[in-house]
């Protein structure tokens, strides 16, 4: 999961901001437009829409796999038509691919942020086109969007604390914990949730290593605490990339089963973290649910069904074990 | 015809050779290659434009400005990378240099307080400076403008990331501490009712500034001199070094500009930004006919590249071409306007 570097910077700032004035510019602030926030979209079943989906990044598996979602739970509903397009992960990029978008008179909205503060400005103008927004994953700064849906980091990594806690070191035991990039808002989050889990649980954090998010750079981490650590118990791993990676940095030197790794993310996909469980390289992941079906589904009761949706749609994750697996692979892949 | 002539000519991006005028027209179709390219390429825009109604989606003026808006940055840049690439060099640092001149505005307003003018002022200056030390590592030590600019692209990106403690640097606008001034915003606003983008304009008043410099100035001949025959130059008393070491320094100091403009645009320094820019603004001046041999070349073709890369990728987007597609035919085109400088007739 390797998301560029988000903006604990740019969230502080704009709360404080929002109490005041807003995030936007004194331009976008000036007026208030006479379409915002006013779903003006919504022709009913008979209707034909185009929905825009702006990703920020599709070579990351995380981000294509969200397309592949939305791509596929719209294929079910024949009056929608969705257009795709890629950021590769430059904000100058993402707000022109959004400017296209308004230029084609797109009905609905879906953004993935590169990053919050630099497309706030052209959602809101979005948006107080009337056009509905579902802003997904990454937030925008302000409310000028219609829906957000995403997952919450920190309560994944709690989980993965318990989990840890209660089922692998029910008497306490020695922990490796590996780090996404720093200073991405995930790495902190998944960081506070799993501390918050295993404190007072005589559980000690031998060693922690910065993985960015990355396989290779997981595996590189993991080698040098394996020369530093005698005994090992569990490694959490703050995604499934860098857990395999220290699986194989274990493998290597013949470790690899006095040792259980734990990753997050869980993609439904042939690399992807659940078939790593499934074939019991990870003891256990996490699924960090995309959001493209429920993004579909939202697009469903604002443009057909004329119905609002709630402003916030926080989705829950799922433990994926040995035991479930397979069935969470075939459910995550319709069949 | 004398030789100050024939140099303004060469400015013009002129292909015919002085002594026989003869206007026939491959050499005139040649002397405009890059402006007729991007005539071809707003030809085939508004052919495969997506309509609503009667209305052709392409020429809406909204969709038009930004078009300008997107290539604003990446048009600032290739100017400079003219300048670099008529005398025979390169500059890859300019992406990075984008971004460390972003993280510097934020930075400089936001969390040191100053104000517009000198935070603009000084950011070109850290820019200018930045090229001026790569110009005299390339020209006083003979190292390859490749080399030394490849490095000053790992410094630059160094030095953004060490400014910014790694991540986006937000700019909030307003009075108070923290806040950045409320005119800095400007750079992200339009103008004329709404309609001009205040980047747009930035990039037409650079890009006019370049063309007359080159028109005008004994510096342009300097320059010209330098990429067509570095001896020649020499033995003639072209002040080599010193025309080698200020090409640079203005290409800093518009890539950080260009910085200035990104971070109004998007309320963010990120050091990050910028990445792969440089890549995009040598397409410009390349498709734009200048050569990479150096001596041959305008600024004019250059925005003719970079209009014609912006429409390309606007078109291509509003008829949503796959992304993946999309590299595929923008890399086609790159080449086919290099391959139509080898066809150009020997000057």
């Amino acid at each position: 999961m390797a998301r560029p570097v988000p903006i604990a910077l740019a969230a502080t700032a704009c709360a404080v901001l929002v109490l005041s004035a807003g995030c936007g510019t004194t331009h976008e602030n000036a007026g208030q437009a006479p379409n915002a926030g006013t779903n003006t979209k919504c022709k009913g079943p008979n209707g034909h829409y185009v929905i825009g989906m702006s990703q920020a990044n599709v070579a990351e598996p995380y981000r294509q796999r969200m397309n592949d979602d939305i791509r596929n739970a719209a294929a079910s509903v024949p009056q929608f038509e969705v257009k795709f397009a890629d950021a590769a992960q430059d904000n100058a990029k993402q707000v022109s691919d959004v400017e296209n978008y308004l230029t084609q008179q797109i009905d609905l909205l879906i953004i993935s942020p590169n990053e919050s503060t630099p497309l706030t400005g052209v959602v809101k103008k979005a948006y107080d086109k009337g056009i509905p927004v579902v802003v997904l994953d990454r937030k925008v700064d302000g409310d000028a969007y219609t829906t957000f849906i995403g997952a919450d980091n920190t309560d994944i990594g709690r989980q993965a604390g318990t989990f840890i806690a209660q089922k692998l070191l029910p008497n306490g035991g020695k922990v490796v914990e590996l780090k996404g990039l720093p200073g991405s808002t995930p790495a902190q989050e998944r960081d506070a949730g799993f501390q918050q889990a295993i404190a007072g649980k005589n559980i000690q954090v031998v060693a922690t290593g910065v993985g960015d998010w990355l396989r290779d750079k997981g595996q590189q981490q993991m080698d040098a605490i394996l020369k530093a650590q005698p005994q090992i118990d569990v490694v959490y791993s703050e995604n499934d990339p860098m857990a395999e990676g220290a699986y194989l940095a274990a493998k290597s030197v013949g470790r690899e089963n006095s040792i259980r790794f734990t990753g997050i993310d869980g993609l439904p996909i042939p690399s992807g973290g659940i078939k790593a469980v499934e074939d019991g390289r990870l003891t256990a992941t996490f699924v960090y649910p995309t959001g493209g079906k429920e993004a579909v589904e939202a697009a469903k009761k604002l443009l057909i069904d004329c119905q609002q949706v709630p402003k916030k749609q926080t989705l829950p994750t799922q433990l994926v074990t040995k035991d479930n697996a397979e069935a969470v692979y075939r459910a995550a892949n319709g069949g | 015809m004398t030789q100050r002539e024939t140099i303004q000519r060469e400015s013009d991006g002129a292909a015919a050779p002085p002594a026989e005028r003869r206007l026939d027209v491959v050499s005139v179709l040649f002397r405009f290659q890059s402006m007729l390219g991007l005539v071809a390429v707003f030809i085939a825009a508004v052919l495969f434009s997506p309509h609503r109604g009667a209305q052709i989606l392409f020429l809406t003026s909204e969709n038009l400005f930004n078009v300008v808006r997107a290539v604003a940055e990446i048009g600032i840049i290739a100017v400079g990378m003219t300048f670099v690439i008529l005398i025979g060099g390169i500059d890859l640092s300019v992406g990075a240099v984008l971004g460390l001149a972003a993280v510097g505005s934020a930075v400089l307003m936001v969390e040191n307080g100053m104000g517009v003018v000198p935070t603009v002022l000084l950011v070109l200056l850290i820019g200018l400076v930045f090229g001026l030390l790569q110009g005299i590592a390339s020209a006083r030590f003979g190292i390859q403008s490749f080399i030394v600019t490849l490095a000053g692209l790992q410094v630059a990106r160094g030095l953004a990331r060490i400014w910014s403690g790694g991540q986006g640097v937000a700019i909030a606008y307003g009075d108070g501490p923290g806040e950045a001034p409320v005119a800095f915003s400007l750079l992200g606003e339009r103008t004329f009712n709404g309609l001009v983008p205040i980047p747009a304009l930035i990039f037409v008043v650079v890009a006019a500034a370049a063309i007359a410099f080159l028109r005008v100035s004994v510096f342009a001949r300097h320059l010209y001199a330098v990429g067509g025959n570095q001896k020649a130059a020499r033995l003639s008393g072209v002040p080599v070094n010193r025309v080698k070491i200020a090409v640079f320094g203005i290409s800093g100091a518009l890539a950080a500009l260009a910085g200035i403009v990104h971070a109004g645009q998007l309320n963010q320094g990120s050091p990050n930004d910028g990445a792969g820019y440089e890549l995009d603004a040598i397409a410009a001046v390349v498709i734009g006919g200048t050569s990479l041999a150096g001596g041959r070349g305008s600024v004019v073709g250059t925005v003719a590249g970079a209009l014609l890369l912006g429409v390309l990728n606007n078109v291509l987007a509003l008829n949503n071409i796959d992304a993946n597609i999309q590299l595929l035919i923008k890399g086609l085109v790159i080449v086919a306007a290099a391959g139509l400088q080898r066809l150009r007739p020997a000057l």
